[in-house]
């Protein structure tokens, strides 16, 4: 990518662009015309080049020529002999010929570089005390100002360009050795504030000059900042009251502009300039008073600064502002002055104040006034300029900065269709005469309606009120048929703006706003000032009459159709970025009731179009998300949108915010839409898979994008992710609320009773529970994993017949050949998952040790409880802490799996509530022992980010430790509290953030410029949570496409957390090589906690043991032979032909006999009889690449 | 808040940049962002053709006058449609100097000049001269009001 001589990042290369902007350097540059010598000098041919671009040969080989000064250079001149040449034509007697040197040689090639040195500022103030050409002057004074910039931003220029060497090669420059900025801006800024103050009127173009420089002036103390404020407030002290230019009559009978006004009005303008840039200063009358003044200001850019500073005062003190506006308004009618000024950004800042001041609380008591500001605004619509006529829409509309509450939005909706413009008394045009545009004051319009309208509009005669709703519309179509872009863009951006402040209207409710009443009718029908309607708003809208016979009349409704349809036509726009305004615009403006149809076709068409990117994708799924928190009842309508996005592009859409509008959706759609809320997310998991890479033996080879595959894997991982955390929500099924006795699911071994059982009391959870058990066999690698885990959160949360359900899946999982029980292998993705049908024994095997543990502890229970009922004996001290101890165990491990509510969750079932708090009163055990959480304990917390664990773990610590908390049982709403924080703090915070930054409409965040491909990837605004929670993930995801087929080594080693938010407690169970390192203190911590803790005894410390090996697989030990079953030698044939890629693998080829000792993360250790090509007997092959017997 | 002006090639060079409250390590994003748009749609845009772009609050006009293309990313009240206003000011400077639709030669012969007037138009993140007569003048120190 070219960049500009790499003056940014230190990329200081020489790409073609350097040798561009060093040909400017070391070419001698043409010849200054007629402009600062007036003749042209002898020899000087017209070396103007033709158009085309400069090829490096050219730049090699400047053409020659020469200059005034006949010098001829081929060579680069370095930023030193610049320095050194600026230094001496500086002290050079003959000024004249020095000031043409600088012209031509020396202040264009400085230009080029990046910052301006502070050895430099002695020549420049030598040139600004000495020089008379003003071309010499206007270049010091740009670099004075430069300097002072570069000292303010702390060595962060504002301009890019090469970058200026060290300075210090530059110290010989200075006789008192090196300069430093220090030094040198006291003595500008002296030099400057003495010129600023000079009154000859001749010199007034420098002290403008000066006083603009004086705005750059770092300040870095108040008494600098006195000082400025000082200067500019002594300028407007003697032309603030210039008021308007004054015009004689010149020779000839032409009109020429007074001089002195001129330079009075030129000087306000400076001075307006400055002030707008130096801090406001809300506490200073003062300065309230000269920018009230500067609204009468001649110069329109003037006029801008002033109405931007009011503008920005009248937030914090509405009343004043408004009195002192309305004394100029009022009197001489300044303010209607400005609609008709050329400089379009005043008028912007004209719309604002008047908004700001109309919606004044503390102007209530002065009607007429806000009616008068009201009026402004509404007249605003008929601006020529449609950046004026949108903000003043906006305005209306309630946005000014985009944090306007859902009150303001939805009285600004109503406002627009009930609001009636009743146009002024004509007021007297300011210079009527014929006035020039130049003086820019009886401007003519440039753009949109022809001039001649605003004279029309000023015609004497009465103008009929017009409804605001039909001047909008009426804008809006003109802007949307437009042929400009921007037009197009900021037209549609309207529209949804509109879409907010309707949504939020029908949010507030009740608010009596009837779109089928007619618009001309209310013109009619309203009796009174347009402020009545309003002031009465507030209470309750004036409903509008709706049942009126208004024959060829056109309705609100009827006129958002109308726009809507010229919204649809825009969607043809070639440019991606007005189609997704559009977009976001009919999301925005769709109706509850409305058909979603069209939308979604539409939605659908462009999704087919690759060119858009990823960014803008997201961008309109965050809109979804905006828009269902604005209208809740959505919820529905915009998972079925956000379904196409999963769907049709889950390469391009980031798995995070989509989850996010999932989960939003989900809590917010009521209890009758929780099921179409997970159906939205299960028909991800319906997806056609991506096809497998081409393996050796297949004929098969994929078209597939990788990077879009390896998305749309992690899409579903999310998917599956997101049923396990919310399966049991959606479903309303709880271990801790289900009244089946915990043996009743062991009654239930049948399958098909179980299955049976489950559908016929929950089909929610059984749904989504066979979804998962089909990812477990069907997906790749990872998604099993999820998969394997988002099972055990289900079976861990949820009460029987589900649980015994999950356990005898899970074993048949791990044992291997039980998948035609569930999954149909045509359904796969093709791959073939290897003897034991997953790779995922390792993983299973802690999990299915947790729930045998629950379910041999549940027997116990009932057993020592029946032993204890036969014998009529109270439970011993020593029994019930037993039991306790028990419950304290198995809470410690199922809580490693998934969050459960520790007050409130009974892993030995509910029969044991009564016993454990007997034990707890008599030792006033708190219920919660928030400390003994083992995701806190073991120091899986510290893996999170610090942010996540100060915000939210830390807020859950008080929770527990809450004396008050223990004294009592916890409540339903705790636990709800708890759960909730749980998943605030689960919820992926980052995605939560961009959609956070989208609705406040942050944006200074730099776009993502990688090419699209690789957007894919790394353009995910969730990357730096990716760093911190799975790394590993990320790392293979950038150098590895092929792991998006399954059981790669890399993807396997690699998955050593999810970002999904189960990483935090399951991750402990990712058999990684490659990231082993990483998981040694979770590991270790791990041991430590079950070795430390008072409660875990004999079994505790024996499991953990055992566990070691097998969960972190730091090698594939004996212990794995005695816990799997299957875990003998067994044999084998190579599917495909495999080369090794590592030390420890071995090649093999297609149809060779192995023997398999044993399988490790997605590997199997096979034993060849022969030695192949590589020589080796024994090694890893992945397991897909094995058929096992 | 004008955040970035810039000028390149079409061919994706950069000539000139000015950058405001945007940290140095976003500016690179930026300039990389910018000169990705180009990539597809400048090399045959007709001169003064203006596009428009935008990421999250955002908003990115640019057109390409002759041999250059000029860029202006802004935010809040630098809209897009107040971007076509600074855009139209900076390619009538540039036109103005360069006295037709500049090269890239002649775009380098008056880059001191060109300097100067966005000077002139863009000061501190906001714009300040549209009118090409009252940059002209001020960047030859000559009175505002003139006849």
């Amino acid at each position: 990518m070219a960049t500009l001589g790499g003056s940014q990042g230190g990329s200081g290369g020489g790409g073609r662009e350097s040798v561009s902007l060093m040909d400017l350097i070391s070419a001698d540059p043409v010849a200054p015309s007629n402009e600062g010598s007036g003749k042209k000098p002898p020899g000087v041919t017209n070396i103007q080049l033709p158009t085309e671009t400069s090829s490096p040969a050219r730049v090699l080989s400047p053409p020659t020529m020469k200059t005034g000064l006949g010098q001829r250079r081929k060579k680069p001149l370095t930023y030193s002999q610049l320095a050194r040449l600026l230094a001496d034509l500086a002290a050079s007697p003959d000024l004249k010929n020095a000031q043409k040197q600088l012209l031509v040689q020396v202040f264009p090639k400085l230009a080029v570089y990046s910052s301006v040195d502070p050895s430099l500022v002695p020549a420049l103030l030598q040139l600004h005390e000495l020089a008379d050409d003003r071309h010499v002057m206007r270049y010091v004074y740009y670099y004075l100002a430069r300097l002072l910039a570069e000292s303010g931003a702390h060595g962060g220029t504002p301009a890019g360009g090469v970058p200026t060497p060290n300075w210090d090669a530059l110290a010989t420059l200075n006789v008192a050795g090196a300069v430093t900025r220090a030094d040198v801006v006291p003595q500008i800024v002296d030099r400057l504030i003495a010129e600023a103050a000079n009154t000859d009127p001749a010199a007034h173009p420098r002290r403008i000059a000066a006083v603009k420089t004086l705005s750059f002036v770092p300040v870095t103390s108040e008494e600098m900042l006195g000082k400025l404020y000082m200067i500019v407030f002594k300028i407007l002290d003697k032309v603030a009251d210039a008021g308007k230019l004054r015009r004689k009559k010149g020779i000839f009978g032409r009109q020429t502009v007074d001089k002195e006004s001129a330079t009075r009005s030129s000087l306000q303008y400076a001075a307006l300039s400055t002030l707008r840039r130096l801090p406001l200063d809300p506490d200073n009358p003062a300065f309230l008073h000269r920018a009230v003044q500067g609204i009468a200001c001649a110069d329109p850019v003037g006029v801008r600064h002033a109405l931007a500073m009011v503008s920005e005062l009248a937030p914090r003190d509405p009343f004043s502002v408004a009195m002192a506006v309305a004394k100029l308004s009022l009197a001489g009618g300044s303010l209607q002055e400005v609609l008709q000024i050329q400089d379009v950004l005043a008028r912007v800042y004209l719309a604002r104040l008047c908004y700001i001041l109309s919606s004044a609380d503390a102007l209530d008591e002065k009607p007429d006034l806000k009616s008068h500001f009201r009026t402004i605004l509404y007249q605003l619509l008929l601006d020529p300029s449609e950046r004026v006529c949108f903000e003043a829409i906006d305005c209306i509309l309630g946005k000014v900065d985009g944090s306007e509450g859902t009150e303001i939005r939805a009285r600004g909706w109503a406002h627009l269709i009930t609001a009636i413009l009743r146009f002024p008394e004509p007021a007297p045009v300011p210079n009527k005469d014929g006035a020039s545009s130049k003086d820019g004051v009886a401007a003519p319009a440039k753009e949109g309606i022809p001039p001649k309208i605003p004279k029309d509009r000023q015609a004497p005669r009465p103008r009929r009120p017009q409804p605001l709703i039909k001047l909008v519309m009426r804008r809006l179509e003109s802007a949307l048929r437009n042929h400009s872009r921007p037009v197009l863009h900021g037209a549609v951006r309207v529209v949804q703006e509109m879409g907010k402040s309707r949504a939020a209207a029908y949010a507030v409710g009740g608010l009596g706003i009837d779109e089928d009443a007619h618009a001309d009718s209310t013109v009619d029908s309203v009796a009174g000032d347009s402020a009545d309607a309003d002031e009465g708003f507030r209470s309750k809208v004036s409903p509008l009459p709706s049942s009126i016979s208004t024959g060829g009349k056109e309705s609100v409704s009827s006129m958002l159709s109308s726009l809507m349809e010229a919204v649809r036509i825009t969607v043809a726009c070639e440019c991606v970025y007005v189609r997704a305004a559009v977009i976001k615009a009919m999301i925005w403006m769709l109706a509850p009731y409305e058909s979603v149809e069209e939308l979604k076709s539409i939605i659908a068409g462009e999704l087919s179009d690759p060119a858009w990117p990823a960014s803008l994708l997201n961008d309109i799924v965050l809109t979804l998300h905006a828009r269902f928190k604005a209208t809740p009842e959505m919820a529905v309508i915009l998972l079925d949108i956000s379904r196409l996005f999963a769907t049709k592009v889950p390469g391009k859409i980031d798995s995070d915010v989509l989850q996010l509008l999932w989960k939003t959706c989900l809590l917010g759609c009521g209890p009758e839409g929780k099921h179409t809320a997970l159906e939205a997310v299960t028909v991800v998991l319906d997806l056609p898979p991506p096809p497998p890479a081409s393996m050796n033996g297949f004929t098969r080879t994929s078209t597939t994008d990788p990077k879009s595959a390896l998305a749309l894997q992690r899409l579903i991982q999310a998917a599956v992710w997101f049923l396990g955390e919310n399966a049991n929500y959606a479903a309303a099924e709880y271990a801790w609320e289900s009244n089946t006795p915990p043996g009743a699911g062991l009654l239930m071994l049948d399958s098909d009773k179980m299955v049976a059982a489950a559908n016929s009391r929950n089909p929610t959870l059984a749904g989504a529970l066979t979804r998962l058990q089909r990812c477990a066999f069907s997906g790749s690698w990872e998604v099993r994993l999820v998969a394997a885990q988002a099972l055990m959160t289900l079976a861990i949360r949820s009460g029987e017949p589900y649980r015994i359900q999950i356990y005898d899946f899970m074993h048949a999982l791990a044992k291997g050949g039980a998948q035609e029980r569930v999954s149909d292998f045509a359904a796969s993705n093709g791959e073939d998952q290897g003897a034991s049908g997953t790779g995922l024994s390792s993983v299973i095997s802690p999990m299915l040790k947790v729930l045998d543990e629950l379910y041999r502890c549940q027997d116990q229970l009932i057993k020592d409880m029946r032993s204890h009922d036969n014998r009529k004996e109270e439970w011993t001290d020593d029994e019930l802490k037993k039991l306790f101890e028990t419950h304290e165990r198995l809470l410690d491990l199922v809580s490693l799996f998934c969050f459960v509510p520790r007050s409130k969750y009974l892993p030995l079932g509910p029969t044991s509530l009564y016993l454990l708090n007997i034990y707890r009163n008599r030792h006033r055990i708190d219920a919660h022992m928030g400390s003994n959480d083992p995701a806190v304990a073991t120091g899986i917390s510290d893996l999170l980010d610090p942010t996540i664990v100060a915000g939210g773990l830390s807020e859950l610590q008080p929770l527990y430790a809450q004396p008050e908390a223990a004294a009592k049982p916890a409540t339903p709403d705790e636990d709800e509290r708890e759960f909730n924080e749980y998943h605030d703090i689960v919820w992926n915070i980052p995605a939560q953030e961009t959609v956070n930054e989208f609705l406040g409409g942050g944006g200074t965040e730099a776009p993502e410029a990688d090419s699209s491909d690789e957007e894919v990837v790394a353009a995910r605004p969730s990357v730096s949570y990716e760093e911190i929670f799975s790394k590993g993930l990320i790392e293979s995801d950038e150098e590895d496409d092929r792991s998006s087929g399954g059981s790669s080594p890399e993807s396997s080693g690699a998955f050593s957390g999810r970002n999904f938010g189960s990483n935090r407690y399951a991750s402990m169970f990712a058999p990684s090589t490659a990231a082993r390192t990483s998981w040694d203190k979770p590991a270790a911590s791990f041991r430590e906690t079950k070795t430390d803790s008072p409660t875990a005894e004999t079994s505790g410390v024996q499991w953990s043991q055992e566990e070691e090996p097998s969960s972190f697989n730091e090698e594939p030990s004996q212990n794995d032979d005695e816990d799997l079953p299957d875990s003998d030698t067994f044999s084998g044939t190579a599917l495909y032909d495999f080369v090794a890629g590592g030390d420890d693998e071995i090649s093999i080829t297609a149809g060779e006999e192995l023997e398999i000792e044993y399988e490790v993360g997605g590997w199997y250790f096979v034993k060849k009889k022969e030695a192949g090509s590589d020589g080796k007997l024994s090694g890893l092959v992945p397991v897909s690449y094995v058929s096992a017997f | 808040m004008l955040l970035c002006v810039m000028i390149a090639t079409r061919s994706g060079t950069v000539l000139l940049e000015r950058y405001h409250g945007l940290p140095p390590d976003e500016r690179l994003q930026w300039r990389s962002f910018l000169l990705k748009l180009t990539a597809d749609n400048l090399k045959t845009a007709r001169d003064d053709e203006q596009f428009v772009a935008s990421h999250k609050a955002v908003f990115v006009v640019y057109a390409a006058v002759g041999d250059v293309c000029v860029f202006c990313v802004g935010k809040d009240e630098y809209d897009e449609l107040a971007l076509v206003e600074v855009l139209t000011g900076i390619t009538g400077a540039i036109k103005d100097v360069c006295k037709r639709a500049p090269s890239e030669r002649l775009f380098l012969d008056k880059y001191g000049k060109i300097c100067l007037c966005l000077d002139e138009i863009v000061v501190q993140g906001r714009l300040e001269q549209t009118d090409k007569d009252r940059v002209r003048k001020l960047t030859r120190l000559k009175p505002l009001a003139e006849a």
